[in-house]
């Protein structure tokens, strides 16, 4: 029961590490928060829906997910950060982004409805069970694990080998240097945008497909505490984002495993907070270069 | 119906001003809405069941808020930036969870019975925390709280104490939130903690910054059209959340200094810096 527990902690670290990275990336290049990166994690789930239920099969879907929530994101850049991208703007940045977000929230809402809509899947995907060493554990939880631990895989090995990855690191260092060096900043920005939100919409799928149904609700619960996750793990930092979200993951599972349930919420922020206290900066992160910079 | 917009106003108007004391020492607080959620309950707790009276009972919880602001914001001052933002987006999520799971005020489901607020009460608020901002701009703790919004270390240099002043403009924001917190509470009659979630601290930021947060108007006039805005596109009634965040967006990408941005000496000093050095250009 216990081992079950933390591997079920383990799927839902997966899925909030998804979307801290994401938030981490911004972080690192732009120095500033997207707030509406949750509600494009939820949207994930409804573009799902919406290309399901226009007779997609699901590898389709999934596609259309990645694609649908990328360009959301070159939107949100365009509307909410383009302009604000001095560094004192980080507060008008921050705040321009939480306005989209409202407005996002409020037209899923109409299309969709305040309640949670619930996503079947054809076949027994979503209920077939694998006994391992006599746990019995949902395949789908295994396949989100894994896929989502792929996803970060390559985002790592992009960041790190790559010559996009190269013009991205160069960008979070030093924005006007990698201009000088005739890097196009912006277009980084967008594709870090593109790459940050097409992970947060497959998080967002893979939230919907686990659950068995897409809520508007989530990309607000979620999206801050992969927030908070961000904090914890040092903001920039992919390898961070990676290990906060499975410690918070895990951690939440053994809360309700325990009937803490209810307090599983606040946890995750203390949890920040005394990571915080005792490292500034969280648990991979420097101050000094963005201290700097901001 | 116009003591209603007047009440509400009102309290925004503290509420945004209650930022924009935190923000004259340089650090953004997203926690003064569950301070207000604080001032609402310790008031209402003293007024319903121990019959204090109205103002002396959000007197002490504007106190109590303030001592509990100065408590937290000692350890989370230790982070800067947007660490601390989100330390404080943590001390408001924990605060709704604290006093929800508290069955003395109600748990969930709220607290009720607080009666007693009239317009004249909030206008009084406002007219008097409005003097003392414009007694503090004239004064020479304003000039401290510059030289420590603007650079800490030279601050420091010149014998000023970041930290102790940074802490008494944070204790300072909790109190003004709870006072604001005890009317509206008053006003209101029953209040649950579901009204004092995130969303709200998040609003009380946006009152300040869209009025502009580099002089004392500005609040006032952010925290005055935000409240009224949604009035107005009530005529489309259920387009009202999509039609606020558009003009929230709107506001933002025409001012984003704020409505009422003046040009101070220190900005302008900054803009030139800024320019010669290049925006991105920094230390290594």
């Amino acid at each position: 029961m216990l081992v079950e527990q933390v591997i079920n902690g383990v799927v839902l670290g997966s899925m909030y590490a998804l979307i801290a990275q994401g938030y981490t990336l911004v972080f690192g290049v732009l120095d500033k928060l997207n707030f509406a990166h949750g509600e494009i994690f939820m949207l994930g789930g409804f573009i799902c829906l919406a290309s399901i239920a226009l007779g997609a099969s699901l590898p389709i879907s999934i596609l259309v997910t990645a694609i649908v929530s990328g360009v959301l994101g070159l939107m949100v850049e365009f509307v909410g950060f383009r302009k604000f991208h001095s560094p004192d703007a980080h507060i008008t940045a921050a705040l321009s982004s939480f306005a989209i977000g409202l407005v996002i929230i409020d037209l899923s809402q109409k299309v969709w409805g305040a309640e949670p809509v619930a996503l079947t899947l054809p076949g027994t995907l979503q209920t077939a069970t694998i006994s391992i060493a006599g746990l019995t554990v949902v395949v789908l939880r295994l396949t989100i694990l894994v896929i989502s631990l792929l996803l970060m895989l390559v985002l790592y090995l992009v960041v790190t080998k790559t010559s996009l990855g190269r013009r991205i690191r160069a960008v979070a260092e030093s924005p006007t240097k990698a201009a000088l060096f005739g890097i196009n900043v912006t277009r980084v920005n967008q594709q870090v945008f593109f790459i940050a939100s097409a992970m947060a919409g497959l998080a967002g799928l893979a939230l919907a497909v686990r659950t068995g149904y897409a809520s508007t609700d989530v990309g607000f619960t979620f999206g801050l505490k992969a927030l908070a996750i961000m904090a914890i793990g040092g903001m920039g930092d992919l390898r961070g984002a990676l290990i906060g979200g499975l410690l918070v993951g895990v951690l939440e599972a053994l809360a309700f495993q325990w009937d803490l349930g209810q307090l599983a919420d606040v946890f995750v922020w203390l949890f920040m907070i005394a990571i915080l206290l005792v490292r500034p900066a969280g648990l991979f992160g420097t101050l000094v270069s963005k201290e700097i910079r901001a | 119906m116009i003591q209603d917009y007047v009440v509400f106003v009102g309290v925004n108007i503290v509420l945004a001003w209650s930022v924009y004391v935190v923000l004259l020492a340089g650090s953004l607080s997203f926690a003064n809405g569950g301070f207000m959620a604080i001032g609402a309950y310790v008031s209402g707790v003293l007024t319903v069941k121990f019959g204090v009276p109205l103002v002396f009972a959000t007197t002490i919880a504007g106190v109590v808020a303030g001592a509990i602001g100065v408590l937290v914001g000692f350890p989370a001052l230790r982070t800067r930036g947007i660490y601390l933002m989100l330390v404080t987006v943590g001390i408001a999520v924990s605060v709704k969870a604290v006093i929800e799971s508290i069955d003395y005020v109600g748990g969930i489901q709220g607290f009720g019975g607080m009666v007693g607020t009239t317009e004249w009460h909030v206008v009084a608020l406002v007219v008097l925390v409005g003097c003392g901002l414009w007694f503090l701009s004239k004064s020479p703790l304003q000039r401290i709280l510059d030289a420590v919004r603007e650079d800490e270390l030279v601050a420091a240099s010149l014998g000023i104490n970041p930290v102790y002043v940074k802490l008494v403009c944070f204790g300072a924001g909790a109190f003004l939130a709870a006072v604001a917190g005890g009317f509206y509470a008053h006003y209101l009659i029953h209040v649950t903690p579901d009204q004092f979630g995130i969303v709200l601290s998040v609003f009380i930021v946006l009152y300040a910054v869209l009025g502009g947060t580099n002089n004392m108007w500005g609040p006032p006039i952010g925290a005055t059209i935000m409240t009224l805005i949604p009035e107005f596109v009530r005529s489309l009634e259920s387009w009202r959340p999509a039609a606020f965040g558009i003009i929230i967006l709107g506001l933002l990408l025409i001012r984003p200094d704020g409505l009422l941005a003046f040009r101070h000496v220190t900005t302008r000093a900054k803009g030139v810096l800024a320019t010669s050095l290049s925006d991105g250009a920094k230390p290594d």
